[in-house]
């Protein structure tokens, strides 16, 4: 075991858990990596490409090793950094990508064929024969790809999404970010801290170093308890920033019940945060040194050893005699040495190329020296060092390797700016270019001492708002002197990128195939391109690039980032917009009716409609449809057809604005009229039809097909806004305000004299095409309009929606003895297919007021949007034409989207003469009908064609007849 | 009067009602409802004695609220006024103005706090993206909130009120009670 | 993003709904079609600013004219469409 005295784990409670069955104990406080080290054990993954046996690299969220799967069945979720798991009891966790077991994995083979996997492999190796790719290639890789395997289940998990706004983000509660946080809440600003830890304090927590004398922890404590005094400081824990958008928009994600057994409500939150200023502290990423073999399990950064020990009071010694050695090109690498030395682990030695290196403590120097290569099949035995031309095999179980800092600078350059490179920190900062609102400090920054952390962080807060910075402990501020060293060459693989299996043989393969600029050699060696996006590797591998074309870091450059910084679940991504919050349902007010009589519905759009209402006995759909569509012609039906939009027009130029609107006229429509109108883009073609009531000289009421009410309000809005905002017109809404029923068929006009107030529903009184307002049921306020969509005597009667439902129940009450039924949206469809009246499959923003047969209706009196452009020569030339289809065999379906041909043409795109609309069988001609546009339709009454159907096969004779199946004339309609 | 039974928007006879710790939900069908839009050159009237609010406010007295809608347009709001013919008695306060009745368009759904106006705060920001300042007593809003657009109206610190499509009712009410039964969890002691 | 709406602050783009160039707002006069077919279908598309029409759809329903720098997306600022029309500009 390898617990250690210390950290800021509670030992006074345990936690019990499992890595691949084998039940481990832990405590809180604990990451699972902690734990694992805690328990001896070392080897936790395999690696992606070659198999080979890997442990724990960091402490962080850089983590590029110690991948695994957390959890079982459905909530397993696969490629979760160890560094990262906060412990709780009863975890489960599993390696993952090895076969049959972590120790003994078949596809290490691959490491032996590492010869044949180097860099560009994809791209050389299976691009010929062509079509070995889908049957071969592919399927092996995929095979073979990848690390965990996600899971098929439904994740039974909550997740949310909210929004949050503050005067300051502070990204980071490390040493800058709690100083910039405790700088601007004194100040009162509203400010948001987030930190990605379960504990503030970041490296804070992982020295030894004192802040005033007292432990650091002490004075994280103590601003923690301030900052959660402040009502105008909100403290986001577990919380990634993962993105920096446009205008101070962050994205972030909290997660809320990963350190839970269970969520109690959600799992995860992602947080939109509009912020006017934001502080990025996030701290800096520690490098490694490339050398031969350096990937064993027991070979990890120095600085996350440093924390280990510290923060959590472990190693990942086996056993606690276990040599320790250190492998740093500066003087950080020491300070490692010195922790480990004062909590009495022996330390071998530390390995430091600099021959003037300064020792911090008790503990052997080989100065001038590096390790040159590693031993230990399952995790480090031994490691090889080089020095004064001498190659010493030195055994230790662990090894610590310190390359230097490189700022986390990640989401300062979001927005494209380019990291700059420093000669003086050796490493990239922050671009010059930031996020607008932006500022970096602390590691981020390359403000590496604990000092000038915490003094950047205050004085960053304090520039942002204008306040005074907060006073501040006393803290180290030792420089750090660096040699670089960016690998040891040699002749075994020496790994940059761990997680992706990139090595420095790699680099200069690219380099050699001229594979030199940053984005060429990301791509052919894949290179930072896992989820860890290289945060340890990408740096050192600009610099092996850089060596090796002399060109210098600087030169060579950097890619910029994007978002996310660590990966986010797409389950996250989504919000919590799933089941009910997919999107919202609404509802007609006829709803409860429907239900009770045992209706199916359809979403039509956003909108659950009555499909149709089955009768005990009805074995087929079509029985129920048939019925449904018979009754209306026969007797009367009720149909809800509120879902169609309303819109209230208003002012003393509305006639003239509907002018405007619709390519028919509206201004010269009486009071107590309706119209049909129809509408036309700017380009000429339809875009919506409905109807225009006239209810006063000042006010209309104009419908909208259901699916195209909000487009039509905004196109309107646009003509009244930005085309004529001088003419005096007021629109609004009105579509859930009012039920709308249509009581179509010969007994509606029977029907609603028993339910209106005296009044005069006479022919006379009452003609088609009229509307009115009255009253109905004794005193409720209500609208008749007479329009028919089904070709019947037919009115549509409005109320207020919450009488909607009461309304229809009483409809069908009083209309019991006149055959009154209900009706869904297929026998609507049935029914004005038999009219040959036009909907949105015939409305499909391809097709003219000329094709519908509507040419004429484009008035040449006046302006209206698409009027100049419908006449344009090509448009006016198309002979295609609405027809009616009618199947020469009867029971033969025509199906919709079919294409048309003349009997005897090929069937080709060359020889295509239009296309079948919408289809139904139709009860009263005893036939499968249906509508389309035909070329030269106008003319061809009474030919016989084809409707083919090329996707599926099959065709069907048709003949061409009007589009009007039923009543032709329109009888039936004024009667 | 007449003898149909209307339904609250919620689809019962009674309006719905939900206490989730210390927020309480509740569906306010007695809310009657009228557009106002200024017609050109027309100066602002002062229905029910109300000054028509600047944008993003709202004010109320005795019961009747003005919130600002849009450029020249208002919605009027009067507490148990839904059985009368609202639109015309707002017309007769404002003659010359372009009034549509609303009451039946809109799902009125109120939420008190018992805490304070904390919880009200941590509601809306799952619920819609605007600043503190959009919402602070006095103000209103049309904001998107779970795809719906919903007006929000923050009459007190502890009292808001929400108007949405009354068809989409239902998942209004379902985004509200779950946002606040989840609050009502996390923030329990 | 967010859009600086003149009349409420700042409010999240996802609020708006997006036209295109404000151009649309010069709708040609008279029966012209080259015009017409110019005002349809020509656009620039120009890397820095440019004015665009976008609807507070889930806001007040106002048309706004956003002149907006499309290569690093600063909003340079936004009026009512109407006031642009009336002013002519």
């Amino acid at each position: 075991m390898s617990r250690i005295a210390g950290g800021l784990v509670d030992r006074s409670r345990t936690f019990s858990f499992t890595f691949d069955g084998r039940r481990l104990q832990g405590h809180p406080g604990d990451t699972l990596a902690s734990a694992l080290m805690a328990n001896g054990v070392r080897l936790v993954a395999r690696s992606f490409k070659y198999h080979r046996p890997r442990g724990i690299f960091s402490a962080g969220s850089e983590e590029p090793n110690a991948l695994v799967t957390l959890r079982s069945g459905a909530r397993a979720e696969p490629n979760t950094r160890a560094t990262c798991i906060e412990l709780y009891d009863g975890l489960e966790a599993h390696s993952q990508n090895r076969w049959p077991s972590l120790g003994f994995d078949a596809l290490a083979v691959n490491d032996l064929a590492s010869p044949f996997l180097a860099a560009g492999f994809y791209y050389k190796t299976f691009m010929w024969p062509a079509a070995f790719w889908e049957k071969l290639y592919e399927p092996a890789i995929r095979r073979a790809a990848g690390l965990g395997k996600l899971g098929t289940d439904p994740d039974p998990d909550a997740y949310d999404k909210g929004f949050l706004h503050c005067d300051l983000l502070v990204i980071g509660g490390g040493a800058a970010g709690l100083a910039a946080a405790l700088t601007a809440g004194r100040s009162g600003a509203s400010v948001i801290l987030a930190d990605e830890d379960f504990r503030l304090g970041g490296r804070l927590l992982m020295e030894s170093h004192a802040l005033d004398d007292a432990p650091a922890a002490d004075w994280v404590a103590r601003v923690e308890a301030e900052l959660a005094s402040m009502s105008n400081v909100r403290i986001l824990r577990r919380t990634t920033v993962f993105g920096s958008y446009d205008h101070g928009v962050f994205g972030a994600v909290e997660r809320v019940g990963d350190h839970l057994p269970r969520p109690v409500t959600v799992r995860q939150t992602l947080w939109r945060i509009t912020a006017r200023r934001s502080i990025l502290a996030a701290g800096a990423t520690e490098r490694h040194i490339p050398f031969a073999n350096n990937d064993r399990p027991g070979i990890l950064l120095g600085g996350a050893l440093r924390a280990y020990v510290n923060r959590w009071g472990v190693t990942p010694q086996a056993r606690d005699a276990d040599r320790v050695a250190i492998f740093t090109d500066n003087d950080d690498g020491h300070r490692t040495a010195a922790d480990l030395v004062a909590r009495g682990v022996p330390v071998l030695a530390v390995i430091d190329p600099r021959e003037d290196a300064r020792r911090q403590g008790d503990y052997q120097i080989l100065g001038g020296a590096r390790v040159t290569g590693t031993f230990g099949r399952r995790g480090l035995s031994a490691i090889e060092v080089a020095r004064n031309g001498r190659r010493d095999v030195l055994e230790c179980a662990v090894l610590g390797v310190s390359g230097g800092w490189n700022p986390n600078l990640h989401l300062a350059s979001h927005h494209r700016g380019r990291p700059q490179w420093s000669g003086a920190h050796q490493a990239f900062l922050p671009p010059a270019d930031l996020p607008p609102g932006m500022c970096v400090a602390g590691g981020a920054a390359g403000q590496g001492s604990t000092h000038a952390a915490l003094q950047s962080g205050a004085q960053a807060a304090a520039q942002a708002l204008g306040c005074t910075p907060a006073p501040l402990p006393r803290a180290e501020d030792a420089p750090v002197a660096q040699a670089p060293l960016w690998h040891v060459a040699g002749r075994g693989r020496a790994w940059v990128d761990f997680q992706n299996d990139v090595t420095v043989k790699d680099i200069a393969l690219a380099h050699r195939e001229n594979m030199r600029s940053v984005e060429h050699l990301k791509r052919w060696t894949t290179l930072g391109m896992a989820t860890d996006q290289g945060k340890t590797a990408n740096v050192t591998a600009l610099a092996v690039m850089a060596e090796l074309t002399g060109t210098g870091i600087a030169q060579t450059g950097t890619t910029v980032f994007r978002p996310p910084y660590t990966p986010v679940a797409l389950a996250t991504l989504g919000g919590g917009d799933s089941g009910m919050n997919f999107r919202p349902t609404r509802l007609t007010p006829t709803h409860a009716f429907a239900l009770a009589q045992g209706a199916s519905f359809v979403e039509v759009g956003q909108w659950m409609r009555a499909q149709m209402f089955p009768r005990p006995g009805e074995t087929h759909w079509r029985e129920t449809v048939d019925r449904e569509a018979r009754a209306v012609r026969a007797g009367v039906g009720l149909c809800d057809v509120t879902t169609l939009g309303k819109i209230d027009v208003q002012g003393a130029d509305a006639g003239e604005f509907l002018n405007r609107v619709y390519c028919n006229g509206m201004a010269t429509l009486k009071v107590g009229k309706v119209r049909y109108g129809l509408m036309l883009r700017e380009d000429g073609f339809a875009h919506d039809d409905g109807t225009c009531a006239r209810l006063a000289d000042d006010r209309y009421v104009v419908t909208t097909t259901t699916a195209n009410a909000g487009a039509v309000y905004r196109q309107m809005e646009f003509a009244r806004q930005c085309l004529w905002p001088d003419l005096d017109v007021q629109l609004i809404s009105t579509t859930d305000a009012w039920a709308q029923i249509a009581v179509a068929g010969p007994q509606s006009r029977a029907l609603l004299t028993r339910i209106v107030d005296g009044f005069d529903l006479s022919n006379d009184a009452f003609p088609f095409m009229g509307c009115a307002e009255l009253t109905v049921c004794g005193g409720l306020r209500a609208r008749l309009f007479r329009i028919s969509f089904s070709g019947e005597l037919a009115y549509e009667i409005a109320v207020p929606a919450r009488y909607g439902n009461a309304l229809m129940e009483r409809l069908m009450h009083k209309g019991a003895d006149l055959g009154a039924t209900p009706y869904g949206t297929e026998a609507l469809g049935v029914l004005r297919i038999e009219k040959g009246h036009a909907t949105g499959a015939e409305l499909n923003g391809q097709t003219t007021a000329q094709m519908l047969g509507m040419g004429r209706m484009v008035s040449t009196k006046k302006d209206s949007i698409g009027a100049v452009m419908s006449r344009r020569e090509g448009l006016v030339a198309d002979t295609r034409r609405l027809v009616g289809l009618r199947a020469v065999d009867p029971a033969a379906p025509i199906p919709a989207g079919a294409h048309l041909f003349a009997a005897d043409a090929p069937r080709g795109t060359a020889t295509d003469q239009g296309w079948v609309t919408s289809a139904c069988w139709s009860p009263h001609l005893d036939s499968h009908i249906a509508l389309g546009f035909l070329s030269d339709g106008a003319a061809r009454m009474g030919e016989t064609i084809v409707a083919a159907n090329p996707l599926e096969g099959g065709e069907v004779a048709v003949t061409v007849t009007s589009a009007h199946f039923i009543d032709p004339e329109g009888d039936r309609l004024r009667d | 009067m007449t003898d149909l039974t209307p339904l609250c928007a919620l689809g019962a006879a009674d309006p719905r009602r939900s206490v989730l710790g210390a927020l309480t939900l509740t569906e306010r069908p007695d809310v009657a409802l009228a557009s106002l839009a200024l017609r050109r050159g027309m100066d602002a009237p002062a229905p029910f004695g109300l000054t028509l609010p600047q944008p993003g406010r709202c004010v109320c007295a005795d019961g009747t609220t003005a919130l600002w809608t849009g450029p020249g347009q208002w919605m009027i709001a009067a507490e148990g006024a839904a059985d009368t013919d609202f639109a015309a008695a707002v017309l007769a306060e404002a003659p010359g103005a372009s009034v549509t009745e609303q009451t039946d368009g809109w799902v009125c759904i109120d939420i008190r706090s018992t805490g304070g106006g904390a919880p009200i705060t941590r509601l809306l920001e799952k619920l819609v993206n605007l600043p503190p300042e959009a919402l602070r007593e006095g103000c209103a809003a049309r904001a998107g909130l779970h795809h719906l657009g919903v007006f929000v109206m923050r009459h007190a610190e502890d009292r808001l009120t929400l108007l949405g499509m009354r068809s989409a009712a239902g998942s209004l009410w379902h985004a509200l009670s779950e946002a606040a039964s989840r609050l009502e969890i996390e923030t329990r002691p | 993003m967010l859009i600086p709406h003149p009349l409420l602050g700042p409010r999240d783009a996802q609020e708006f709904t997006y036209l295109g160039d404000a151009a649309l707002l010069n709708r040609p006069g008279g029966g012209d079609e080259a015009a017409f077919l110019a005002y349809t279908h020509l656009r620039d598309n120009p890397a820095g600013v440019h004015r665009e029409l976008w609807f507070h759809e889930q806001g007040d329903r106002s048309w706004l004219v956003v002149t907006r720098d499309t290569v690093s997306h600063e909003i340079l600022g936004a009026q009512l469409a109407s006031d642009v029309k009336r002013g002519g500009s």
